[in-house]
């Protein structure tokens, strides 16, 4: 569901004030990495993008990780892997999924495995944010 | 047949029948020279101005030469005759107009054929790329999903008191660069639906490998197959129709995928490209998918054979049809330790037959 015109909407003063804790973004397209780097920045929050699950894995930081961000279909490790994974090594990130494909199923499976969120491309970036919020404040 | 038009053709039926007269007055042939003439005006002028000489030449020989040598009463043989060449010059004027109309319907048929080929292969492409919307849909959606993000950031920045710029500026950047992304995924799904004549250029088949492999990349990345390619370098220039040659790449791609979706172990897709001897390419696409039993390494390319729910069972059979007609060969192997193999040679030199 794309959100209504802004002028509609009521843009809160979203600067969140918090520790500088760390978002990740874990998606194979690069126009969407920069848009979701962009959108969290103008909201005051640090990220690190990710151009797939390997390399956020390897990087070591979901140590740090207050919150990811994650597409579902990548080459390689899908986004349901990795969570997967992290839920094997007891690394409990909150985390959002955004897809392009986003059947009921995939949505069940994705919440009952601990997602905070799962999104559909396009989606309302207030939505976003306020799971972003919702999972940094936990 | 030229056209001519209406006045022209009766005037040549008129001026025939007039010729005929003056021949045939001094040697005394009315049936043979009037004849003549309406052979040549229905030939020439088609049925109307056929049958009009007929008229002509009718009156012109009732008026003078049927009784020109004046025979015993009740003699039949003049009124015969004349009965005789009328029958004649109609069966003329009838055969001449028969064998018109002939021609014109096999003319027809000759155009219908060429319309159902380039129909057919227009109906193969749209196959094709209907096998593609989903995937396609996904591709598209992507770079607009970020730019509705980088616009809002755009929108979040000028609300702020007092507004960031530069910030706001860079987000609007993002937007167009996303939007132009959405845009050149559009256009490439245009240039293969153009309705267009089969082109004779010269082709790199491995650019056009790329390209597929490009345009099939989420695809492949939906299934978790791994593209491999394997390219000779310098492969020598092909002359060819470079969209019907996309077609036939696209549909060899698309079935490797299908055959690996729900397959386990390793999923690799390859292509591979060398020069063989005899002036010929040859390009293999090679999967680990679910394999060929050999009795239907034929049967695949028969018109309607689909393993597929949705399938049409028209991709093999069109992509064999076009390499043929570029003078080459397509067929299919198994391979020794799992999946298939589809090789496909083509002619450097033009031997497309037309």
């Amino acid at each position: 569901m794309i959100a209504p015109p802004v002028a509609e909407r009521y843009f809160t003063s979203m600067v969140i004030q918090t520790k500088a804790k760390l978002v990740a973004i874990v998606d194979d397209d690069e126009l969407m990495r920069s848009a979701l780097q962009g959108m969290l920045k103008s909201v005051g929050l640090a990220s690190q993008a990710f151009a797939s699950a390997e390399d956020f894995l390897k990087s070591g930081q979901h140590q740090q990780t207050a919150c990811l961000i994650a597409d579902i279909r990548m080459p390689g490790m899908s986004g349901l892997e990795l969570q997967a994974k992290l839920n094997a090594e007891h690394c409990r990130i909150p985390t959002i999924f955004i897809t392009a494909h986003g059947d009921t199923k995939m949505r069940m499976q994705a919440l009952r495995a601990g997602a905070v969120e799962f999104l559909a491309k396009p989606f309302d970036d207030e939505v976003l944010l306020e799971s972003v919020q919702a999972a940094l404040e936990n | 047949m030229k056209v001519l038009s209406k006045l022209q053709r009766y005037g040549l039926a008129a001026i025939s029948c007039g010729i005929a007269l003056a021949v045939a007055w001094p040697i005394d042939a009315p049936a043979s020279c009037f004849l003549l003439a309406v052979m040549v005006s229905s030939l020439f002028g088609g049925l109307g101005a056929g049958l009009f000489s007929v008229a002509v030449s009718a009156i012109a020989y009732e008026h003078f030469f049927l009784w020109r040598i004046p025979s015993p009463a009740h003699e039949p043989a003049p009124l015969l005759r004349y009965t005789v060449f009328l029958a004649a010059t109609l069966l003329t004027t009838g055969l001449m107009e028969m064998k018109r109309r002939a021609e014109e319907s096999r003319n027809r048929a000759e155009e219908d054929l060429r319309q159902a080929h380039s129909d057919l292969a227009r109906v193969s492409r749209m196959t094709t790329m209907g096998e593609l919307t989903a995937s396609l849909a996904h591709e598209v959606n992507q770079p607009i999903a970020a730019a509705v993000t980088d616009a809002n950031t755009c929108l979040r920045w000028l609300m702020r008191d007092p507004p960031v710029v530069d910030e706001a500026r860079e987000a609007a950047s993002r937007t167009i660069k996303d939007a132009t992304r959405a845009a050149e995924i559009i256009n490439r799904i245009r240039v293969l639906f153009k309705k267009g004549v089969p082109q004779r250029d010269l082709v790199d088949v491995n650019e056009v490998i790329r390209e597929m492999v490009v345009f099939l990349r989420s695809e492949a990345a939906q299934y978790s197959i791994s593209v491999r390619m394997d390219l000779a370098a310098d492969l020598p220039h092909v002359t060819g129709d470079r969209v019907q040659l996309q077609q036939v790449l696209m549909n060899l791609m698309i079935n490797s995928i299908d055959a690996m979706r729900d397959v386990d172990g390793t999923r690799d897709l390859t292509i591979k490209s060398e020069p063989q001897e005899n002036e010929q390419i040859m390009v293999s696409v090679s999967d680990t998918g679910v394999g060929l039993p050999p009795q239907q390494a034929e049967q695949i390319f028969d018109a309607f054979f689909t393993t597929k729910p949705q399938g049409t069972g028209m991709g093999l059979r069109i992509s064999r049809s076009i390499v043929e007609s570029h003078g080459g060969r397509l067929w299919a192997v198994g391979n020794p330790s799992r999946g298939t193999s589809f090789h496909l040679t083509l002619p450097i030199k033009d031997q497309a037959d037309e």
